[in-house]
């Protein structure tokens, strides 16, 4: 439970790090150690396959392609960030953090208990035969997300 | 096991408020799409965390795996457009978006 904590404080440490860092190389990498915590975090709640995606997907080919783009412009070291934003946001943290602790518990105890039957079988029977539309709209997205990469990156024709 | 859901439901709940005040108060458009993660990442944490609250890990293992492919998905298509923008306008500032005129 120590290291689980631990590991979730760490987890929101770096997250609140990734948007306060100036710098957006450094936020890119402190993202990059948020996601190997919560990869951590998957793989101590028995979730072994998310904690793979989240960390090779997540930590590592996302951050390439964070650090690509910020390599590819020019940081945007011309954005004048508002200076009020900045200040605000500890407090604001701060209020929404108590508000959380106070509210949250009441909160879950509103849920109704569904009914859950323990689950049998390997995770790939339950990650390929248990859904069916829902792979469908996956194959959709994946390959929207190709054409549009691919017409981003067209070769502009000359009366373009 | 309520405890335990409380403790991660509780930290899911920073990281997506987190992520949203940065997504409202933010001019840098990485800047941007970094808050989009870490709300993305808050909502992973409560989908498995919610899986293993309920004693089904499998499935909520298998929804964050279809989320992970997803986020993915949209992270290639989002920076692209960002440097589609940086190209025409020469900033990141999302202030400089104001205009349609390409």
């Amino acid at each position: 439970m120590i290291v689980q904590t631990s590991l979730l404080v760490g987890l929101v440490l770096f997250s609140v790090l990734a948007i306060l860092l100036r710098d957006l190389l450094k936020a890119a990498v402190s993202l990059a150690v948020a996601s190997l915590l919560l990869g951590i975090i998957f793989f101590r709640m028995n979730a072994s396959y998310a904690g793979v995606f989240e960390i090779s997907v997540v930590a590592g080919l996302i951050t390439v392609l964070f650090i690509l783009t910020i390599a590819l412009t020019n940081k945007g070291e011309e954005v004048r960030e508002s200076k009020l934003a900045n200040l605000v946001f500890p407090l604001f943290f701060v209020v929404f953090i108590i508000i959380d602790a106070l509210v949250m518990k009441g909160l879950l105890q509103k849920i109704p208990a569904l009914p859950s039957s323990p689950e049998s079988g390997a995770f790939g029977d339950v990650l390929w035969k248990g859904r069916t539309l829902d792979l469908v709209g996956q194959i959709a997205v994946i390959l929207a997300g190709v054409f549009s990469v691919l017409a981003l990156f067209r070769k502009r024709d000359k009366h373009d | 096991m309520t405890n335990t859901w409380y403790l991660y439901l509780f930290f899911s709940a920073a990281l997506i408020s987190a992520g949203l005040y940065a997504l409202l108060a933010k001019r840098n458009l990485i800047k941007l799409f970094i808050a989009i993660e870490v709300i993305a990442k808050g909502v992973s944490l409560l989908l498995l965390a919610t899986g293993f609250a309920r004693n089904n890990v499998l499935v909520a293992q298998a929804l964050v795996v279809t989320f992970i492919v997803i986020e993915v998905s949209l992270v290639a298509t989002a920076l692209a457009i960002i440097i589609n923008i940086y190209r025409h306008t020469k900033s990141l500032d999302v202030r400089r978006l104001a205009k349609l005129k390409g």
